[in-house]
């Protein structure tokens, strides 16, 4: 592939496709308003759970998130040795907590078409559920374990991906203010409204640092960037639906804040083993020695700041799943924009108004497990490749054209 | 509701058929006069109770709720944190107060599982209105008639507002009635299906001999499904997945609605005989008699 690609956006999504693109022969320069990672990405717990984050059916996006939970064990060894750097991703199962005899009908059903699609769950219940997980309530009269269903320390792994792609030849930018396409027809040009940063390598390689740049923007107007492409990739996350009036299409994208937070969780205290699910949230203990606690679902617009309400609900469910918590206080509490769709699915494709951009956006609460998956599926169009029929159901333009240009 | 209430129901349906002529032309239009409808104390307007399931996200939900206008909402209280109700991750995004709220037993397999998670959605503060939701499988999510109606007569006896979710056969549905059901709500079809009404002359039956208000609930799939069942007399549509699961939700809330007054007005309105062959709407034809 010969062809030149800006990605907008240094989210998860945004790096893994920079990557992928550039490891198809891609020339790609990733563009990022702010700093890589400083978003949903780099608040995201990690969780890598299609089965528990889809209990009704095995639906188009059942598939992607599984068809991408696949491709993890491979994607992430690749991140790891070309970046030199380390993260954690843990295969340690998952367990759906139920409190009433009343949830083992869901999860019978759960189970029964899960197992057709990749999972060996079964239902945990008395000896055999406190013997996996020892810290439980009792008051939990059965947990679905779910073996497959792993997790990831998202900031290190954004970091590592990072570096990544910096090593293999992918131009990131940081600190560009707003940034807006301004041509997509003949070809692709952004403006950002600030010059912005490079981001290059340390002389030892293991580190970045970010340097002033000159010599390789093509042109320079008064303090703004502008770059050209062949293709652009829209990897915007939660601020993709401003492009909508831009595009002239319909891009349902709300944020919706997630607050979570995390416990100091040392050798004394009991091991929290799975990720550990229940109607109202989720507990994952991570390997630098803190249980993650997470998270609420806020309609607050682009507001990321954390609430006394927000946090407090938390600390009050997380209690009744785990009771070790009586005795706790988190020591840190934070809140990211997930993207959110009208329809609950990503944003994926080429557009068909304008063959030359291609969206990979709205992953909502699964951003980091959809991260190979979506940089497989933008490479594979930017190659040409048409998408497999299931995949239509991501189709970007499926919403159709704003209200206002509708017949 | 009572044979009282009913019975003005029907003494107002009647008022707008037989009114004088010096009302009209304003108030003998059936869409244009006030029609209310009630279980126990509670007068109600819209005719759409909507489920909170499965919905992609807050905003959505709360935009679909919104745009359906419902009144009554319904949500499975094994979901939901009974301990501080008002945190629930679903409950917390809907306006206090707003909402007469329809807790649901569903997962329930037997009458005395159904009982005890129903006393505690009660004793939580929730709401005393009851659905009884009993599934004999969890294929087909099918209710099981013996024990939902042993559920009903228990908790109709502790005062619960009883609404029972039932098979579309008229029989059970009176025997609920009998048991002091509050409602009954048959299914068009198996929960979740989108299937529609698959026997619309049971549900027909059952609108036509209940004394109590009929809600169609469980297996519609679109607007067309839910104005059949208003024009084959149901008093109310219960749904979720179809509105939940749409490209778009809120648009689809508001097909819904739209589709459910149309099929009341039609309902109260009358329909045209059905004839084997075609008549024109305008020439001779139309003045010959058959």
């Amino acid at each position: 592939m010969n062809d030149s690609f800006i990605v907008l956006g240094g989210g998860i999504v945004g790096l893994s496709c920079a990557l992928e693109l550039r490891l198809r022969g891609g020339d790609v320069t990733l563009l990022e308003s702010g700093v890589c990672g400083g978003q949903a990405s780099g608040a995201a717990a990690g969780m890598l759970a299609p089965y528990s984050e889809n209990p009704e059916s095995p639906d188009e996006f059942f598939h992607l998130c599984r068809e991408s939970l696949g491709l993890y064990p491979e994607w992430q060894r690749r991140v790891r040795e070309m970046s030199d750097k380390d993260f954690e991703y843990t295969e340690c199962g998952s367990l759906y907590a139920a409190y009433h005899e009343a949830d083992l009908l869901a999860l019978e059903g759960r189970l029964d078409w899960q197992r057709q699609h990749g999972s060996s769950g079964k239902i945990l219940r008395g000896a055999e559920l406190f013997k996996a997980e020892p810290g439980l309530s009792s008051s939990v009269v059965a947990a679905l374990w779910t073996p497959e269903e792993s997790h990831v320390y998202a900031p290190d792994f954004v970091e590592a991906l990072k570096t990544a792609c910096l090593k293999a030849g992918v131009v990131i930018r940081e600190r560009l203010g707003a940034v807006e396409p301004v041509e997509w027809e003949q070809g692709i040009e952004v403006w950002s409204a600030e010059y912005g940063i490079e981001v290059r390598l340390t002389e030892s390689g293991s580190d970045m640092q970010s340097a002033d740049h000159s010599g390789e923007v093509p042109s320079v107007k008064s303090g703004h960037g502008v770059f050209r492409a062949d293709r652009l990739v829209v990897c915007t996350g939660a601020w993709a639906g401003g492009l909508s009036d831009l595009l002239g299409l319909r891009l349902p994208v709300q944020p919706i804040r997630g607050q979570i937070c995390a416990y100091e969780w040392r050798e004394e205290r009991t091991p929290v083993k799975h990720m550990v699910f229940c109607s109202q949230g989720y507990l994952v203990q991570k390997t630098n020695g803190t249980l993650v606690c997470g998270a609420s679902e806020d309609v607050a617009g682009f507001d990321t700041s954390v609430t006394e309400r927000g946090i407090s609900r938390l600390l009050r469910w997380n209690k009744r799943l785990l009771p070790a918590l009586e005795q706790a206080e988190p020591f840190h509490r934070w809140a990211g924009l997930r993207p959110a769709t009208l329809d609950g699915r990503p944003l994926i494709g080429r557009l068909e108004r304008a063959e030359r951009v291609i969206f990979a956006v709205g992953h909502y609460r699964n951003g980091i497990l959809l991260s190979p998956v979506t940089a497989k599926l933008v490479a594979d169009c930017a190659e040409g490749r048409s998408p497999q029929p299931w995949q239509q159901a991501f189709r970007p333009e499926r919403f159709g054209m704003p209200a206002a240009s509708l017949r | 509701m009572s044979e009282a209430n009913r019975n003005s129901e029907k003494q107002t349906d009647t008022n707008r058929n037989m009114s004088s002529k010096a009302d009209w032309p304003n108030e003998t239009y059936a869409g244009t006069a006030r029609d209310t409808w009630r279980i126990g104390n509670l007068e109600m307007t819209s005719r759409f109770f909507l489920g909170t399931g499965l919905f992609p996200n807050p905003f959505v939900q709360t935009e679909a709720i919104r745009a359906s206008g419902a009144e009554v909402l319904t949500f499975a209280i094994r979901r939901v944190d009974l301990e501080s109700a008002e945190d629930d991750s679903i409950l917390q995004h809907l306006e206090p107060g707003a909402f007469q709220f329809l807790p649901n037993t569903s997962g329930s397999r037997t009458a005395e599982e159904a009982v005890r998670i129903a006393r505690l959605a009660r004793a939580s503060g929730l709401s005393d209105w009851i659905k009884v939701e009993i599934s004999a499988d969890e294929r087909t999510l099918l209710p099981d008639p013996i024990e939902t109606l042993r559920a009903t007569e228990i908790l109709v006896k502790e005062g619960f507002t009883v609404l029972p979710y039932i098979s579309d056969d008229p029989v059970i549905c009176r025997k609920l009635e009998e048991a002091g059901a509050a409602a009954i709500m048959p299914g068009g079809a198996p929960i979740g299906t989108g299937l529609g009404i698959l026997n619309p002359y049971n549900i027909g039956l059952i609108a036509e001999e209940a004394s109590v208000p009929v809600i169609v609930d469980a297996g519609l799939g679109t607007a067309s499904d839910a104005a059949l069942a208003m024009e084959l007399g149901a008093s109310a549509i219960l749904m979720n997945t179809p509105v939940a699961k749409a490209q778009d939700p809120v648009g689809m809330a508001l097909a819904m609605r739209l589709a459910i007054e149309g099929g009341r007005l039609a309902h109260l309105s009358g329909r045209m005989p059905k004839k084997r062959y075609a008549s024109a709407s305008s020439g001779l034809q139309s003045l010959i008699v058959e």
